[in-house]
């Protein structure tokens, strides 16, 4: 059974006009887009902004029309702001992308093998997704980060984290593959001759996809808040910027009430807006492929 | 709870076996993650284990060579760089579930152990005040927005929560402060510590009362709203929605039950069985999110307890809070599945 492309290409394009309907998914489609294009910008951020005391420090915002270097103010290491969010959304952006690679793709394989596995093989599985999911993950990731501190860079970290990442997604992806298993065709096919490896590719994986896709983007928002979380706590690679680094040496200078506002309001103003987008565009993925959860009949 | 329901002893009653099942896979669980902390460790390479015991080096010229030698001794044992690895699994094994990993750093000769039992109590007041306030106003909330007439309420509330649902307790947090603590200065930003507790009158209780409530009012705000509006509000309001066109509660609407008791008895008695198990698999994170909220606030649990570990690389006291909170988690994932279930889940009782 070849894959034809056109047709493949087709659907897509006609689940993304389906989607398009919804005023929920045009919101986050747009604040995403916008996100996006603001991490794009750090690709012309001068070298010089990595250097303390390049700039004057404690800066206020101002609007200067010959450069942008001063838009949002500078730290009190002398570091323009604006050039720091903006590559600072890009790499925690990087960080929960790689995150959702590995960890949901890890997620649908672990997820699929034991939606259609039997007996002791079901249960082993069923044990070590439900024991993930439920050990709380920040106080080991803090424990591991802690450890690794000396060598952690941004490669390693989507790494370490998806050490956790994968759990949900597996145990949502168990879920849907049940429920397709029970269904009649696939004993039709069983009994047609498709081999396991063809069950799961064109009977099982279909009905999988779209909830894969759901599970990546909720993959990427945990994965951009527990790095948060981490750099909170100090964790992170505070060498580079990430979003939550930012907030931690905004924390650490006491930016909020030497009245540096314009230091801690943009990480928290772009961590807000890129879950709120991505949760967007996964709950209204999720309202597509589960026609219940439209609400009143 | 007992004794009312007592029938079929003969054979095995089908809460025993519910029981039986639990307990199992909150056993098998707990290997499972004490293994998975295991091996990660482990996993740390040796060069890791060097940087640390050269950064330990620097701290330990403030100290006897007597505790230093002892606490290298102990970051040796805890890394598995002593003894065979068989040694090393026992000594961890036996670590992990007596939750002794040894003297504390910062504190030198104190146990870790009993330091983070000092911080415990203040921890887990506040979950547990947070979780059950926000668990129950959420559910209520949302199965009593399904039924109103009013769509644009009914829309709005959910706009709200759909926004507030993704946003995580501690960047709220971080609002909260800046509100309360900079622009109306209501409450104190001094950093909390934990206040000397000598119980001998009642005002020395009420003191402690007061004490608790300022300290955890804003923490514990930051945490019900986010998980009261967001994620209860919108999954209960998800499950009442298709609970409402089942066929028993419009059989009960044609008989003329009262509204009231339809909304409570019919509708938020099913909802709450499934989101009981929802809270159950969301404690891990409910306590994580906990974590950061706690150190944010200065508040004196054991998120602050693990910035203060971090920050001196005293692994002691970081384990004994990951082996407690792999423990806790898991057997309040047991109680709740268990005893609250039983209390809630009438089927379970019942059934033959």
């Amino acid at each position: 059974m070849p894959l034809n492309f056109r047709v493949v290409f087709s659907s897509i394009l006609s689940v993304f006009h389906a989607l398009l309907s919804y005023t929920r998914f045009r919101i986050g489609l747009a604040i995403l887009a916008v996100m996006v294009l603001l991490s794009l910008a750090s690709l012309a951020a001068p070298p010089a902004y990595k250097r303390w005391y390049s700039y004057p420090k404690d800066r206020p915002p101002q609007l200067d029309f010959t450069t942008i270097d001063l838009l949002l103010g500078t730290t009190s290491n002398g570091r323009p702001v604006v050039y720091i969010a903006v590559n600072a959304l890009a790499n925690s952006l990087i960080i929960g992308v790689v995150t959702a690679l590995i960890g949901s793709h890890i997620g649908l394989l672990v997820g699929l093998l034991s939606g259609v596995s039997k007996g002791y093989k079901e249960s082993a599985t069923v044990l070590l997704i439900d024991s993930f999911v439920c050990i709380p993950g920040l106080p080991l990731l803090i424990v591991l980060a802690m450890a690794l501190k000396s060598v952690m860079t941004i490669h390693m970290l989507p790494l370490i984290l998806s050490v956790i990442a994968w759990a949900w997604p597996a145990r949502n992806v168990r879920s849907i593959t049940l429920s397709v298993v029970g269904r009649e065709m696939i004993n039709l096919a069983r009994f047609s001759g498709i081999k396991f490896t063809g069950i799961i590719l064109y009977e099982v994986l279909p009905y999988v996809l779209g909830w894969h896709l759901t599970n990546f983007i909720n993959t990427i928002i945990w994965a951009i808040g527990m790095e948060t979380a981490l750099a909170i706590f100090g964790l992170s690679i505070l060498s580079e910027d990430t979003l939550g680094t930012m907030i931690y040496w905004a924390l650490n200078y006491n930016a909020l009430f030497r009245g540096l506002w314009w230091w801690m309001l943009p990480p928290v103003v772009m961590i807000i807006s890129i879950f709120i987008g991505l949760y967007l565009i996964s709950s209204s993925i999720a309202l597509y492929l589960n026609p219940r959860l439209r609400g009143h009949a | 709870m007992n004794g009312r329901h007592s029938r079929g002893a003969a054979t095995l009653h089908p809460f025993a076996k519910h029981l039986i099942n639990r307990t199992l896979v909150a056993v098998v669980t707990l290997l499972i993650a004490f293994n998975i902390s295991y091996l990660l460790l482990r996993a740390i390479p040796a060069s890791a284990v060097d940087a640390m015991l050269a950064a330990f080096a620097q701290l330990g010229q403030r100290l006897d060579p007597e505790d230093y030698m002892k606490m290298r001794q102990t970051l040796m044992e805890l890394f598995g760089l002593v003894g065979s690895p068989m040694d090393q699994y026992i000594m961890y094994l036996r670590r992990f579930f007596s939750l002794d990993f040894g003297p504390s750093f910062i504190t030198f000769p104190t146990p870790a152990r009993e330091i983070v039992g000092r911080y415990l109590p203040w921890t887990v007041g506040l979950l547990l005040v947070t979780t059950v306030i926000s668990w129950i106003a959420g559910n209520t909330l949302g199965v009593f927005v399904s039924f109103v007439r009013n769509k644009r309420l009914s829309r709005a509330l959910e706009n709200v929560a759909i926004v507030l649902y993704p946003i995580p307790y501690y960047v709220l947090s971080l609002a909260l402060i800046y509100i309360f603590a900079f622009i109306i200065p209501i409450f104190s930003l001094s950093p909390a510590s934990i206040p000397h507790i000598r119980i001998a009158s009642i005002s020395d209780i009420i003191n402690v009362a007061l004490y608790f409530l300022r300290a955890s009012s804003l923490p514990a705000l930051s945490i019900i709203v986010i998980s009261a509006f967001g994620w209860w509000f919108l999954s209960s309001r998800t499950l009442s929605i298709s609970i409402v066109t089942e066929d028993y509660v419009s059989f009960a609407k044609l008989r003329g039950v009262d509204i009231g008791r339809i909304r409570g008895k019919y509708v938020l008695r099913s909802v709450m069985v499934p989101q009981v198990t929802a809270l159950a698999l969301a404690l891990g994170n409910i306590f994580s999110g906990a974590l950061v909220t706690e150190y944010i606030f200065a508040y004196p649990g054991l998120g602050s307890l693990l910035y203060e570990s971090i920050i001196l690389g005293d692994y002691p006291i970081a384990l004994t809070i990951l082996s407690l909170s792999i423990m806790g988690v898991i057997i309040s994932m047991w109680l709740l599945d268990t005893v609250v279930y039983y209390v809630l889940d009438p089927r379970i009782r019942y059934a033959r």
